[in-house]
């Protein structure tokens, strides 16, 4: 590896931690003509029992993404309105364990901080708003019921854990989103949505000071209170619920899923789980014989792989496809895992995915969107891309033969098909 | 972005993108589609991603990209009207940040003119083995299109829409026709392709030293070819029709609707900046009427959005909606187009569109896939090419009175929904 790694001149950041406790992370990128900003909020779908003051509270499934929507109101109307003002590309999004919010902008980038920053500081809820909103987000719910990817990896989550919420949709249900009311979300933004609980990336055709000058506008240079909440989490025991299950769907082939519960990993242990993905790539990615014998048998397609699955108290290895054989791919999987315990990760291949991993890393870089969000997702797990470079570097085969012992253990995994149900058709 | 002319029929376009980390280099092959190999197409992007003859081995293949920092190479097909485009590309990272000081322009170079222009040709066909397992996978393709069922809708729009029409020739390939392809076939519509087809060499993010080797390198290649290539086939349009209403019934929770429009004639490239802000003032943007009115204020639909297709001069509406919802949503989304074409526009809502689409074109040259996309879109259409900046100009001077000419004319032709059996729809 050469002394200067010519990533690194890319990878820069200005970091500042608010009085407030707000990290910003800001990468002027000289040539772009746009700008794109995301604030990412530590409260996802799972963080639905914790305490707050002297409160013990336990949410509805769904009220990090319902308030992800909500977020995106106030007593003048609509965020969207006021990005359509400066030209803004805006939108947000909710996962697992966060919400982000986030624009891109050619112009005007000052006035579209401000209602990025504005719409998170201001949250303004009343019953009405609250109830207006179920009806989109019942048809967001709908449109994933019909996901038979989607359906997967939640029957797969409710297979492999008894009380984690990882096993709630990340949306909810109907009935969850039914009784979220203005209070619960005033209460999440107390909880979750303080500055110290949230990160701001910027990158592109902006500078850090055009950054700082926009949080200052917002307030949030100056000392604000802590996150009032205290994360609840149940105890998870390492057994499963259950180890197979079988549903069915309007689909054409036979979709299929399995599922590894793992010990979950320290909060801020990248490390281990870049093994975990590098494992996953000489398993049954692309360059692995497992893939190449499926692949030419046809018993799986492009769409075959595994992943991992991986937030606080919960991590999972997932694998998912398609196949009119699902029994028969399973089968090999686990043959091809056995084997690979056994007698260690092909050592070229496993260089090779690192070589992929850092091609990735470089792309992330490339352009304003993928390094903004790259920046955000790093400052949550703790990291830097200087860091993930060298993590990456010193990663080795005999590390993955070892971690190899203690996961994808046979008695810790699940397994879900969905099978194809009939259909009609009429003038 | 400049390009110039090397050989009759067969351009260059680069672009130097020093700003961009990644480089790529990109064959274009633009030619008339012709029902009868239409399945062998669809399936020769698939057969020629597999390998080359410097790299036979799909494994093979895959760990030299790997080794080239994951480089990417795609083959894709893709209709453009009655014209199909084959493109061959490979991306990756530029030389500088290469670990070991490789010249990784000259692996990407010569990754893509021997995917190309090399392929594993014997005896008249590619080989047997690959072919019978790449038809395995289109096979399942194609018979897995109804596990997306929003695509699936789309798919079933077009070809109620398109029927018979060479600008409907399917890009997926037919299902019944697939097992008789051959590796000859394929071999056969592979030279026709370079035979005739209008060749675009697009080299992004290289240096003019890389940019002239990749260039020296690909007309090496050309002049072992005998060329005849033939003219693209113009902008086409669907006659205007009665419409026509299908449903087809699963086990499903919401329903898709997807309509399709017609602009009774070919599109005029002059209307071009018009037909942009049509669509993302009627439903192509957050700000626009099936966003704003359909799905946020009366609730009808999850996803509501309109996509314009200057190659077939027609519009298509896609929505998600509640199955009870299906003739209500169908009827407000009317309702909207027939609103922006007799009612008022707003200053405000013009405007908004016009910001949100000049702000898009501005960012277009901060990504590979941007300029390709753009450059390639534009190559594709003929006439003069017309820049991003350019773009924004024309936009600029758009009146209300022109964006309203521009939906007059679409008229409806097809309405497909997806629904649950006991929708009141059906």
């Amino acid at each position: 590896m050469p002394e200067h790694l010519a990533v690194l001149d890319c990878a820069g950041n200005e970091r500042y931690v608010l009085p407030s406790g707000l990290t910003v992370l800001v990468r002027p990128m000289p040539g772009y003509a746009a700008a794109h900003a995301i604030v990412a909020a530590k409260f996802g779908s799972i963080d639905v029992h914790f305490r707050l003051g002297e409160q013990e509270l336990t949410l509805p499934a769904g009220v990090a993404h319902y308030l992800e929507h909500k977020m995106f109101e106030d007593q003048e109307g609509d965020a969207f309105a006021k990005f359509a003002r400066t030209g803004a590309n805006a939108n947000a999004f909710t996962s697992f364990d966060r919400t982000c919010y986030y624009f891109s902008a050619t112009s005007a980038v000052d006035e579209s901080l401000d209602v990025l920053l504005g719409m998170l500081t201001h949250p303004y809820f009343t019953d009405e708003t609250v109830a207006k909103e179920q009806g989109i987000i019942a048809q967001e719910i709908k449109m994933y019921e019909d996901s038979p990817d989607w359906r997967l990896v939640t029957e797969l989550c409710q297979c492999l854990y008894h009380g984690h919420p990882i096993r709630s949709d990340i949306a909810g249900t109907c009935e969850s989103i039914a009784r979220i009311t203005p209070a619960m979300l005033y209460d999440c933004c107390k909880a979750f949505y303080a500055p110290s609980n949230l990160v701001l990336a910027a990158a592109g055709n902006l500078t850090a000071r055009q950054v700082l000058d926009a949080c200052a506008r917002a307030g949030l240079d100056k000392p604000a209170a802590a996150p009032a909440a205290q994360r609840i989490c149940d105890d998870e025991p390492m057994t499963l619920v259950r180890t197979e299950k079988t549903l069915r769907m309007a689909v054409a082939k036979p979709c299929f899923g399995i599922g590894y519960k793992e010990v979950p990993l320290a909060p801020g242990d990248g490390r281990t789980e870049a093994l975990y993905d590098l494992i996953l790539c000489c398993l049954c990615g692309g360059m692995s014989t497992l893939y190449r014998r499926l692949y030419d048998e046809g018993l799986v397609n492009p769409g075959f792989g595994g992943e991992v699955l991986r937030v606080d108290g919960c991590c999972c290895i997932l694998f998912t496809g398609e196949s009119d054989q699902p029994d028969t791919v399973r089968q090999m999987l686990l043959e091809e895992i056995e084997r690979i315990r056994a007698e260690g990760v092909d050592r070229e291949v496993f260089t090779l995915c690192k070589n992929e991993k850092y091609g990735q890393l470089v792309e992330n870089l490339e352009n304003v969107e993928d390094a903004a969000s790259q920046m955000a997702d790093f400052a949550l797990l703790g990291q830097t891309v200087p860091q993930q470079v060298e993590m990456l570097a010193g990663l080795t085969a005999d590390d993955a033969d070892a971690a190899l012992q203690a996961i994808l253990q046979p008695d810790r995994a699940a397994y879900v098909k969905i099978l194809p149900d009939g259909a009609e058709t009429e003038e | 972005m400049e390009r110039k002319q090397l050989a009759p029929g067969v351009h260059l376009s680069w672009d130097p993108a020093e700003k961009l980390n990644r480089c790529r280099i990109s064959i274009h092959f633009t030619f008339p589609i012709r029902r009868e190999s239409a399945t062998a197409h669809a399936l020769l992007p698939l057969v020629m991603e597999r390998g080359y003859a410097g790299c036979p081995d799909m494994t093979g293949l895959t760990k030299k990209l790997a080794r080239l920092y994951g480089a990417d190479l795609t083959v894709d097909g893709r209709p453009m009207g009655a014209n199909r485009n084959v493109c061959i590309s490979v991306t990756g990272i530029k030389d500088r940040f290469a670990l070991a000081g490789e010249d990784l322009c000259a692996a990407y170079t010569e990754l893509a003119l021997g995917v190309a222009f090399h392929p594993c040709i014997a005896d008249g066909g590619f080989d047997p083995e690959a072919v019978a397992i790449e038809k395995q996978m289109l096979r399942q393709s194609l018979e897995d299109e109804l596990n997306d069922k929003r695509l699936y809708c789309m798919r079933q729009t077009a070809r109620l829409f398109f029927g018979d029409s060479p600008m409907g020739i399917r890009q997926e390939g037919c299902l019944d026709e697939l097992d008789a392809v051959t590796g000859a076939d394929l071999a056969a519509a592979y030279f026709e392709m370079l035979r005739t087809a209008s060749i675009e060499l697009m080299v992004l993010g290289c240096t003019p030293a890389e940019t002239d080797r990749v260039v020296r390198a690909f007309l090496a290649e050309l002049a072992a070819i005998r060329r005849q290539p033939v003219p693209l086939a113009p902008f086409g349009a669907m006659p205007r029709q009665t419409p026509v209403h299908r449903t087809e019934h699963f086990d499903m929770v919401q329903a898709k609707l997807c309509m399709a429009f017609t602009l009774g004639q070919p599109m005029d490239l002059a209307d071009m900046a018009a037909c942009r802000l049509a669509m993302a003032l009627y439903g192509g943007s957050v700000t626009s009427r099936l966003f704003l009115h359909v799905r946020e204020r009366d609730h009808l639909c999850y996803y509501c959005s309109s996509s314009f297709q200057s190659f077939t001069g027609s519009m298509t509406v896609s929505s998600g909606i509640e199955p009870g919802n299906a003739a209500r949503a169908e009827e407000a989304i009317l309702e909207e187009l027939a609103a922006l074409c007799t009612g008022p526009i707003t200053t405000q809502e013009l405007e908004d569109c016009r910001r949100g689409l000049i702000a898009g074109l501005e960012g277009i040259e901060d990504s590979l896939g941007g300029i390709e996309s753009w450059y390639g879109m534009e190559i594709i259409r003929g006439g003069a090419i017309t820049t991003p900046a350019q773009a924004r100009a024309d936009l600029a001077a758009v009146t209300e009175e022109q964006v309203r000419a521009v939906l007059r004319r679409f008229s409806l032709s097809v309405s497909y929904l997806l629904t649950r059996k006991e929708g009141p729809y059906a």
